[in-house]
C-alpha cells in the first residue's frame, strides 16, 4: 500500500472511531464513550493548565526574544550547556537531594519498622507527628529551622548557654547544615508513609520463623524483612529524590545551598532577567523529573510514588 | 509479629532434626551449633532499643518545632533560651487583625482559603470522573493515563513560569491561580477516591442499579459517587489543605493585592517579630490539626492518602 493511500486508510479508521464514540450503536461503543466522558475533565485542564504552558516553554527557550517570543535563537541552551555555573547547579542538586533522599529514606525504615512491628505507646500521636509535616509547604519548614537553628533559636540559644560560646557563632539555620535539615524534615515523613504501606502488606510469619529459628534481629531484618521491604524501599526512594527536587520555600528563605529551583527564580528576578534560561532549565528539570520517574516505575507499582 | 518475645534457644547438637517439631513455639531443635549462642546477638540486645531510639529522636524533631513555635506564639518575649512572658494573647490579636497591624494574615488567608476551595471543587469535578475510569475499565493506554494523573510530573516552580508567560492576562488571576492549584493537586484526589473505588465491587453495584432500571448517568451520580464519599471527602480535606499554603507556584504567578498566605508569610519573614511570625504560621498549624483530625476520622492514617484497612 502507498504512503498517501494508507494514511487516508488512518484517517477513515480515526474517523470511523470517533464517530462511533460519539455516537456509539453498541455496548462496546457505548462503553468507549462512557470512558471518553470521564476521562475529557481531566485531560481539559491537563491540556490548559499543564500541556500547553509545558509547549510554551519549549517556545520561550528557543526565542531570540523571551518577552514578546518572538524570533528563534539557541542562545539560552548554548548559555545553558556552556556556562559553567549550571553544570555546578545541577550538581549541587544532585548530591545534595540525594543524600538528604538516603538519610531521609533509612530514617523512614526506621520510623515504619517501629510504627509497624513494635506496640509503641501513643502510636496515634506518633502518626500524627510523623505525617503532620506533609502539610507544611517548605516556607514554613524554614521558618521552623530558623526558629530552632537560627541566632534567636531554640537549640542555638541552649547549645550556647551550655558550651559557653556565642549564639551568633552557633547559629547554623543559614549554613548548609540548616537547610540540609530543613530538607530531611519535610523528607522524612513521605518516606515513611511510603514504605508504612509496604510493611503493612509484609507477611509476618516468614521474620517469626527466622527469629524462632535463632537468626538474631539484624539477621532477620536483613535476610527475611529488608528483601521483602525492597520495592517500598525503591518506591519511596523515588518518591523523596523527586519530592526534594521540588524543594522551593525552604531554599528561597535560607539561600545556603544553589540548587535548581532557586537557580530558576535567579533567572527571572529583576537584574539578571533571562526568562528564556529560566526557560530551558526548567525543561532540563521537568524531562530529568519525568525520565527518572518513569524509569523507577519500571521497579515498582506507580501507586506506590504517587504523592 | 511477637517480637519482644526472646525465641527460646537451647544449645543442643546430640539430637537430630525432628522431622515433627513446628516453627512457630521456638521448639525448634536445630543441629547447627552455631546458631545457637549462649547470650543473645548483639543486635538482639541492642536492636530494639536503637530503633526507638532513632523514632523518638524523629519524632522529636518533626514535633518540637512545631510545638514550640505555637507555644511561643503565647509569649512576650523569646529572647534566651526559652520563650517567656506568658500568656499574652497580643500576637494572635495582630494576627487576626485586631490590632490594626500590618502583620494581620487573614486577608491572605481567606483570599488562599477561597481560592483553595475553588481549586478543591474543581477537583472534585475532574478527579472523581477519571478515578472511576481508571478503576472500573480496563482500556488503550490506560497505565499511561493513570500514571499522568497520579504522579505530579511538573513541580510547582516551573509550572508557575510557564503559566504566567502562557497566560499574561489571566495567568496572575484567581482563576488561574485555581487552575494551577487543581492540577498540581489532582493526584491527591485521584489517590485517595481512587482506593475508596478499589474497595467496592463497583460491577456489581452498577448493574444491579442498572438492571433497576436507572440510566447511566443516574448510576455514576446517585448511586457510584455517594459509596466513594469518604474518599471523595478526604480528597477534599488533603487537597485544600495543601492548596492553602502552596507556596511554589504561587510564589511564581502571583503579584499583588491580597498576597496569598504563603506568599504573606515569606515577605513578612524580615520586618515580623519571632512571635508574630509564630502566631501567624500556628493559625496554619491549628488548620492542619483539624484536619488530620478530621482524616483520622474517616479512617485515613494522618495526613496521607494511605488507608486504614
Amino acid at each position: 500500500m502507498s504512503v498517501p493511500e494508507s494514511t487516508a486508510a488512518s484517517v477513515r479508521r480515526v474517523r470511523t472511531f470517533v464517530s462511533t464514540t460519539a455516537r456509539p450503536t453498541t455496548e462496546r461503543e457505548r462503553e468507549r464513550r462512557r470512558i471518553a466522558i470521564m476521562c475529557l475533565p481531566f485531560f481539559a485542564l491537563a491540556t490548559v493548565a499543564g500541556f500547553v504552558p509545558l509547549a510554551m516553554l519549549v517556545r520561550m527557550s528557543v526565542a531570540a526574544d523571551a518577552v514578546w517570543i518572538e524570533g528563534w535563537s539557541l542562545d539560552a541552551w548554548r548559555t545553558l550547556l556552556t556556562e559553567p555555573t549550571y553544570r555546578r547547579v545541577a550538581w549541587n542538586t544532585v548530591w545534595f537531594v540525594g543524600l538528604a533522599t538516603i538519610v531521609s529514606v533509612v530514617l523512614g525504615v526506621a520510623v515504619a519498622h517501629a510504627l509497624e512491628r513494635y506496640d509503641l505507646p501513643f502510636e496515634r500521636a506518633v502518626v500524627a507527628a510523623v505525617s503532620f509535616p506533609i502539610a507544611l509547604p517548605g516556607i514554613i519548614v524554614a521558618i521552623l529551622v530558623i526558629a530552632m537553628l537560627g541566632r534567636q533559636g531554640l537549640v542555638t540559644n541552649a547549645i550556647a548557654a551550655v558550651t559557653g560560646t556565642s549564639a551568633i557563632d552557633l547559629a547554623s539555620a543559614t549554613a548548609i547544615t540548616g537547610l540540609f535539615l530543613g530538607y530531611v524534615y519535610s523528607l522524612v515523613p513521605r518516606a515513611t508513609m511510603v514504605l508504612r504501606g509496604t510493611y503493612a502488606e509484609v507477611n509476618t510469619q516468614a521474620e517469626e520463623a527466622a527469629r524462632s529459628l535463632g537468626a538474631s534481629r539484624w539477621e532477620t531484618f536483613y535476610h527475611v524483612t529488608l528483601p521483602e521491604i525492597r520495592p517500598g524501599i525503591a518506591a519511596a526512594t523515588i518518591l523523596t529524590f523527586r519530592s526534594g527536587l521540588a524543594i522551593f520555600g525552604t531554599v528561597l528563605l535560607l539561600q545556603s545551598h544553589h540548587v535548581v529551583t532557586l537557580q530558576i527564580q535567579r533567572e527571572i528576578s529583576v537584574g539578571t532577567y533571562r526568562p528564556d534560561v529560566a526557560a530551558a532549565i526548567g525543561l532540563v528539570y521537568v524531562v530529568f523529573i519525568v525520565a527518572f520517574t518513569f524509569v523507577g516505575l519500571r521497579f515498582v507499582r506507580t501507586d506506590t510514588v504517587a504523592i | 509479629m511477637s517480637d519482644d518475645a526472646e525465641p527460646q534457644r537451647r544449645s543442643r547438637s546430640d539430637a537430630g532434626v525432628d522431622p515433627n517439631s513446628q516453627a512457630d513455639g521456638g521448639s525448634v531443635e536445630t543441629t547447627i551449633e552455631a546458631w545457637a549462642p549462649s547470650r543473645p546477638a548483639l543486635s538482639t540486645r541492642v536492636g530494639r532499643p536503637l530503633v526507638l531510639g532513632i523514632v523518638t529522636l524523629v519524632v522529636l524533631v518533626l514535633s518540637v518545632p512545631v510545638v514550640v513555635t505555637f507555644v511561643s506564639s503565647f509569649a512576650e518575649t523569646a529572647t534566651g533560651i526559652l520563650p517567656r512572658g506568658f500568656v499574652t494573647f497580643e500576637h494572635w490579636r495582630d494576627v487576626l487583625g485586631l490590632g490594626g497591624d500590618q502583620m494581620a494574615v487573614i486577608p491572605g488567608l481567606a483570599f488562599s482559603l477561597a481560592i483553595a476551595t475553588g481549586g478543591m471543587m474543581l477537583n472534585v469535578v475532574i478527579g472523581v470522573p477519571i478515578a472511576y475510569a481508571l478503576t472500573r475499565y480496563e482500556f488503550y493506554a490506560r497505565d499511561w493515563l493513570n500514571t499522568l494523573a497520579i504522579v505530579p510530573l511538573v513541580p510547582g516552580v516551573v509550572l508557575g513560569l510557564a503559566f504566567v508567560q502562557t497566560y499574561p492576562n489571566h495567568g496572575r488571576s484567581a482563576l488561574g491561580l485555581i487552575a494551577g492549584y487543581c492540577l498540581l493537586k489532582s493526584p491527591y484526589m485521584v489517590l485517595t477516591v481512587q482506593s475508596s473505588f478499589q474497595s467496592m465491587d463497583l460491577v456489581r453495584l452498577e448493574e444491579s442499579a442498572r438492571s433497576l432500571g436507572a440510566s447511566w448517568p443516574r448510576t455514576f451520580l446517585t448511586v457510584i459517587v455517594p459509596h466513594a464519599k469518604r474518599g471523595i471527602l478526604a480528597g477534599c480535606i488533603i487537597t485544600w489543605t495543601l492548596a492553602a499554603a502552596e507556596f511554589n507556584f504561587t510564589f511564581m504567578v502571583v503579584s499583588g493585592s491580597p498576597d496569598p498566605f504563603a506568599v504573606f508569610l515569606y515577605r513578612n519573614t524580615s520586618n515580623a517579630t519571632y512571635m508574630q511570625q509564630a502566631a501567624a504560621v500556628s493559625v496554619y498549624f491549628l488548620l492542619v490539626v483539624s484536619a488530620i483530625a478530621v482524616l483520622q476520622l474517616i479512617g485515613n492514617r494522618g495526613f496521607t492518602t494511605i488507608r486504614d484497612q
